[in-house]
C-alpha cells in the first residue's frame, strides 16, 4: 500500500510524543463523539472490532491490507458471517455499500483529538470515507501534545501524497446551527489505540 | 449587481424577516461563548493573532516568488498550474478541459473563489451537470439564493424553508425533521461523488513548500469531492498562499475556533501532488495518476497586494467571524450586502474582487465599533479599510455635490458652521422637552420613533467658559480644552464638569475660540481635502494656547486629533512637524484624571447607594484602549455602586451619521444596549464619550425614562465642594 512515508515513527520530535499525551486525546477525541478504546494487545482490539460489528448488525467490512493481517480480521469476521474486502478493486466496488471501514492512522494530536491520516493510497481514503462506521486503529504511544507537534512531525515526511486529520464524525450545523452528526462522511468514528506495535516498521 | 439597489426597502425586509432575525440573533448570542471556550486551551491567543499576521505579512510581501515556487512544486509533482487573471480566463480555462476530457459530471465542494464568479451558473449554461455537495452549498442552489455567510451559506433559512426546497428537489415529501434532512442529502448526493467525472474544490491554504493545497471541512464531503473523481480542480485565490508546511499551524489553530468554535474540524486535508485514483477501464479498476489541475485566481487580489493598506486582505483566514460579532451583519444578514461576501470583510472583498460601484452602495453599513478587529485571527483593520477606501473612492469620483458644498462652505467655517447650530437652539424650541426633542414634525418623524433626538444646548459651552473659569495661582500645569461639536453645542455641562475636575487638580484650563469640529464627519464621508481644512484651523488655535496638554472629554475628537491628523498631514512635511508637537499633549480625559487621582491616592474603592453601570464606547475602548479607568473613576465616587452590564462594550449604534441615516438599523441596536442597561439594575449610566450619550439618552427617554446618563466628568464632579 502506498505511504506518504513508511516510517512516521522517527519523525516524531522525541521530547513531544507518547503515551503521556493519551489522557488528553482521547478526552478530547471524546468530546466531539468520537469512541476512544485503548487496549493492551492486538489481540483485544479484535474483540472490540468484532463486539462492535456484532452490535452494528454490519454485513460488509472493507479494510486496508494494512490492518489486515497483523488483526488477523479474516478470523473473526468470517465466524460472524461478514463479507471482508481487502483488495484495491473490491474496495472501489464495495466501500460505498459496506457497514464498516478498518483502517490504520499513524498518530493523534491531544490538544484537537484529532487522529492524522496517511491517505495516499487510494484504498486508505475510500475506507475511512465512504461506510457509515469508521474504525481507525493506532499505538497508543503515538500521540504528540500540539497540532505544531503534528506539523513538526508532518514537514518532516510530508513531500507529497494527501495528509488528512480526521477529528470525531462527519457533521453538518447547515441547517438552523442544529449539529448533526453523519453527512457525507462516516457517522460513527472508533479509535482503537493498542499498546503493542502490531506493525512493522 | 444592479447598481440601481433600493439599499433601504432591502434593509427593511430583512429586518420584517421573522426567521432570520431569530437566528441570527441566538447565533449573535452563542457566537462569542462558543469562541471564547474553544480558546480556553490557547495560552496566549494575542500572540498567536500576531503569528498569523506576520506570516501572511511576510507571504504577501514575497507573493511573486512564493507563487513561483508554489507552481513549481505542483508541477514538479504532476499537477497543472493555470493563474486565471478573472473569472473569464478561469471559466474558459474550465470549459476547454471539460471539453477535451469529456467530463459531463461535475461534484463541488465548497469555493466562495467559484461563488464570486458564478461559476455554476455558467457551466451549467453549458449543459454540464454541476452539484454543490456541502449541505449549505447545496441548499442555496437548490434555493436559487446567494450564500449570506461564509461559513453558514444557509443561515437565513429555518428547517420548514429547507424542507420546501428539498421536497421540490427530490420531487417526495421530506418533513421539517433535520436529522432526517441531512440524512436525505446524504443519499442524494452520494451518487454525485461516485459519478462524478471531475471534482472542483476551493482551498483553505495552499503550501508553496510542497505545493500542497489544505482543505478544513466538517462534513466530510471535501475528502469525497478529492478522492472520488479521475480529475481533480482546485481554485485557490492568491491570498490562501503559504510558504511551508509549518505555517499551516497558526491558521489551523486559529480558523477553526474563530469559524465555528471547534478545536479543528472533522477534516483536515493536504494533497501534495496528483494523488492515486481508480479508473474503470474494460470493467476492471485501475489505479492511475490523478489528473491536477491548480488555478491560482487573481481577480483583483494581485493588485490589493501591491497597495500597502488593502494587502491587509491577505491576512484574511475566510473564518468569517467578523460578520458574528458585527452589529449590523447580526441584525440583517448577508443579501444586503450585494454581491458574495458580507460583512465589513465583505464589503472590502466586493471592493476588490468586484466593483467599486457595489462597494459604494454598501461601505456605510460598516459602523466602524471594531469588534471584528478584537477576534479577526489575522488582525485586519476592517473598519480602516473601508474609511481607506471610501476616501480612495470620493478622491476618484468626489462627493455627491449637496454635501460637499455642505462640508466646504458650512464645516470648514467656523463660524458659519456655529452659528447655523445657534440657530437650531431656536428653531427646536417648539419641539423641546429639557435636553431631548422628543416629537418631530411629518416626515422627519421616524427619525424620534424609539429614540428621542438631542436638543441643542440654549447656550454652547463657548459663551459660558468664562462664568465657569477660575483663576488658579501657580497652577501645576495649564490644559488647553478642546471640547467637540458635541459638548460645545448639546452637552455644554459635560465641558462645565471637565473645567471643575481640572481646576480642583489645581491646573489652568483654556478653551481657544477658534476651535472647531474635529473633522470626523467629513472623515468619515471620505473627505480628506476638507479634513484637512479644518484639522489646520484647529492645530493653529492650539499651537497658539501654548498649553500642557490638549484635553479631550470625547474619545472621537482625541482618536481624530491623535491618530488621523498624522496620517493627513503624512505627505506634507511642514504641517506634519507642526502636528506631531501638538499630538504628544493629547489627552483623554477619564484616563487623565484617574492617573492624577492615583497620584494623591484619590482612586480608591468605595461603595454607595446609587448603582452605576458603564458603557464603554467603541473609540475610546478599541480605539484609544481606555475601558480601566473610567471603571476605577466609578468605583472610588462616593455614593456610587459600580455594576458592570452584559455587552457593555457593544456599539450604542449612533456611530456618527449612521444613528441619523439609517435609523431603521440603529434603532434595534439601541433597544439591545437599553435592554442590557435595565437588565443590570443600574439606576444611572455613565458614558465617557457625548455621541453615545446623545444615543443612549434619547433611547432612555423613549424606553426606561427613570435611569439617568452622565458622562463620567460629571459624575466625578459631583464629588468636589465648591
Amino acid at each position: 500500500m502506498k505511504k506518504v512515508s513508511n516510517n512516521w515513527k522517527q519523525a516524531f520530535p522525541p521530547e513531544s510524543v507518547g503515551t503521556a499525551f493519551f489522557e488528553e486525546f482521547a478526552m478530547r477525541a471524546q468530546n466531539v463523539a468520537a469512541k476512544v478504546f485503548r487496549v493492551k494487545t492486538a489481540a483485544e482490539a479484535q474483540s472490540v472490532i468484532a463486539e462492535i460489528i456484532k452490535s452494528s448488525d454490519a454485513k460488509k467490512v472493507v479494510a486496508t491490507p494494512e490492518v489486515v493481517s497483523p488483526l488477523n480480521l479474516p478470523t473473526i469476521l468470517e465466524p460472524l458471517n461478514v463479507k471482508l474486502y481487502t483488495e484495491q478493486s473490491d474496495i472501489r466496488t464495495h466501500a460505498d455499500t459496506s457497514d464498516v471501514g478498518v483502517a490504520c492512522v499513524e498518530f493523534g494530536i491531544a490538544e484537537t483529538g484529532s487522529v492524522c491520516e496517511d491517505g495516499l493510497a487510494i484504498e486508505q481514503r475510500l475506507i475511512t470515507t465512504l461506510p457509515p462506521i469508521s474504525i481507525v486503529v493506532m499505538n497508543s504511544a503515538n500521540v504528540v501534545p500540539t497540532i505544531a507537534a503534528a506539523f513538526e512531525t508532518i514537514s518532516k515526511v510530508f513531500d507529497r501524497g494527501y495528509i488528512s486529520f480526521i477529528t470525531g464524525p462527519s457533521r453538518t450545523s447547515d441547517i438552523e446551527r442544529v449539529l448533526t452528526i453523519g453527512v457525507h462522511g462516516p457517522s460513527q468514528l472508533v479509535i482503537i489505540a493498542i499498546d503493542e506495535e502490531i506493525r512493522e516498521v | 449587481m444592479s447598481s440601481n439597489r433600493n439599499l433601504k426597502q432591502e434593509i427593511n425586509e430583512k429586518l420584517m424577516d421573522e426567521t432570520l432575525r431569530g437566528s441570527l440573533n441566538r447565533f449573535a448570542e452563542a457566537y462569542p461563548i462558543a469562541r471564547a471556550k474553544a480558546y480556553e486551551s490557547v495560552d496566549d491567543i494575542d500572540s498567536l493573532r500576531n503569528s498569523v499576521r506576520d506570516m501572511k505579512i511576510e507571504t504577501v510581501e514575497n507573493l511573486e516568488k512564493i507563487a513561483d515556487q508554489f507552481e513549481e512544486q505542483v508541477t514538479k509533482r504532476g499537477g497543472k498550474v493555470f493563474r486565471a487573471k478573472d473569472g473569464d480566463a478561469l471559466k474558459e480555462y474550465l470549459f476547454n478541459l471539460c471539453k477535451e476530457k469529456g467530463v459531463k459530471r461535475i461534484a463541488k465542494s465548497k469555493s466562495m473563489a467559484t461563488e464570486e464568479i458564478h461559476l455554476n451558473h455558467f457551466l451549467e449554461e453549458k449543459g454540464l451537470h454541476v452539484k454543490e455537495t456541502d449541505l449549505g452549498e447545496w441548499i442555496i442552489s437548490i434555493a436559487g439564493h446567494k450564500p449570506s455567510h461564509m461559513v453558514m451559506p444557509a443561515i437565513h433559512l429555518d428547517r420548514n424553508q429547507v424542507a420546501q426546497y428539498f421536497s421540490q428537489e427530490l420531487n417526495k415529501d421530506i418533513e421539517p425533521d433535520i436529522a432526517y434532512m441531512v440524512q436525505e442529502a446524504r443519499i442524494a448526493l452520494r451518487d454525485e461523488f461516485l459519478q462524478a467525472d471531475m471534482g472542483i474544490t476551493g482551498a483553505n491554504f495552499g503550501i508553496a513548500e510542497n505545493g500542497a493545497t489544505g482543505l478544513v471541512t466538517n462534513e466530510g464531503n471535501a475528502r469525497l469531492v478529492a478522492t472520488l473523481p479521475p480529475i481533480q480542480v482546485v481554485i485557490i485565490g492568491y491570498e490562501k498562499l503559504i510558504p511551508t508546511i509549518k505555517d499551516a499551524v497558526p491558521i489551523l489553530r486559529t480558523l477553526p475556533r474563530n469559524a465555528t468554535g471547534q478545536l479543528m474540524t472533522s477534516y483536515m486535508s493536504m494533497i501534495s501532488g496528483a494523488a492515486p485514483a481508480l479508473v474503470k477501464k474494460d470493467g476492471q479498476w485501475v489505479e492511475q495518476e490523478k489528473e491536477l489541475h491548480v488555478i491560482l485566481f487573481d481577480n483583483g487580489r494581485l493588485k490589493a497586494a501591491k497597495d500597502d493598506k488593502l494587502k491587509q486582505i491577505y491576512q484574511c483566514v475566510r473564518c468569517a467571524s467578523c460578520l458574528n460579532v458585527c452589529p449590523v451583519y447580526t441584525l440583517v444578514g448577508g443579501h444586503v450586502y450585494g454581491h458574495i461576501y458580507a460583512g465589513g470583510i465583505g464589503a472590502i472583498l466586493t471592493a476588490l474582487l468586484n466593483s467599486m460601484n457595489d462597494f459604494k452602495q454598501i461601505n456605510e453599513m460598516c459602523i466602524g465599533c471594531r469588534r471584528c478587529t478584537e477576534i479577526c485571527p489575522g488582525k485586519i483593520d476592517i473598519p480602516g479599510l473601508i474609511e481607506y477606501l471610501r476616501a480612495k473612492s470620493v478622491e476618484q469620483d468626489g462627493l455627491p455635490f449637496g454635501v460637499k458644498a455642505v462640508f466646504e462652505n458650512v464645516l470648514a467655517n467656523r463660524k458659519v458652521f456655529h452659528n447655523l447650530l445657534r440657530l437650531a437652539s431656536i428653531g427646536q424650541k417648539p419641539f423641546t422637552t429639557g435636553r431631548v426633542i422628543r416629537h418631530l414634525p411629518l416626515f422627519f418623524a421616524g427619525l424620534a420613533a424609539d429614540r428621542s433626538l438631542p436638543a441643542v444646548a440654549d447656550k454652547p459651552f463657548r459663551d459660558r467658559v468664562k462664568k465657569v473659569t477660575k483663576k488658579i495661582d501657580k497652577p501645576v500645569k495649564r490644559v488647553a480644552f478642546f471640547s467637540g461639536c458635541n459638548i460645545d453645542f448639546i452637552f455644554p455641562e459635560t465641558g462645565e464638569s471637565v473645567y471643575k475636575v481640572l481646576q480642583d487638580l489645581n491646573m489652568e484650563v483654556v478653551f481657544p475660540e477658534d476651535q472647531s469640529c474635529c473633522g470626523k464627519p467629513v472623515l468619515g464621508m471620505g473627505d480628506h481635502e476638507t479634513a484637512r481644512k479644518i484639522a489646520k484651523q484647529n492645530i493653529i488655535a492650539f499651537e497658539e494656547a501654548k498649553a500642557d496638554y490638549i484635553m479631550f472629554a470625547c474619545p472621537t475628537c482625541a482618536e481624530t486629533w491623535h491618530l488621523t491628523y498624522v496620517e493627513l498631514f503624512k505627505d506634507d512635511p511642514e504641517w506634519s512637524k507642526r502636528v506631531e508637537k501638538l499630538v504628544h499633549n493629547v489627552r483623554e480625559f477619564t484616563s487623565f484624571v484617574a492617573g492624577e487621582y492615583d497620584k494623591v491616592g484619590r482612586l480608591t474603592k468605595t461603595s454607595g447607594r446609587q448603582k452605576v453601570t458603564y458603557h464603554d464606547s467603541c473609540h475610546m475602548k478599541r480605539g484609544l484602549s481606555v475601558h480601566t479607568e473610567p471603571r476605577q473613576l466609578l468605583e472610588s465616587a462616593p455614593g456610587y455602586d459600580f455594576v458592570e452590564m452584559k455587552d457593555c462594550d457593544k456599539c450604542c449604534g449612533m456611530a456618527g451619521a449612521f444613528g441619523v441615516k439609517y435609523t431603521e438599523l440603529s434603532m434595534p441596536i439601541l433597544k439591545k444596549k437599553i435592554d442590557n442597561i435595565k437588565d443590570s439594575g443600574a439606576e444611572v449610566i455613565a458614558v465617557a464619550c457625548p455621541a453615545c450619550m446623545m444615543q443612549i439618552q434619547g433611547g432612555l427617554d423613549k424606553q426606561a425614562p427613570t435611569i439617568k446618563i452622565k458622562h463620567v466628568a460629571e459624575i466625578i464632579a459631583e464629588q468636589i465642594k465648591e
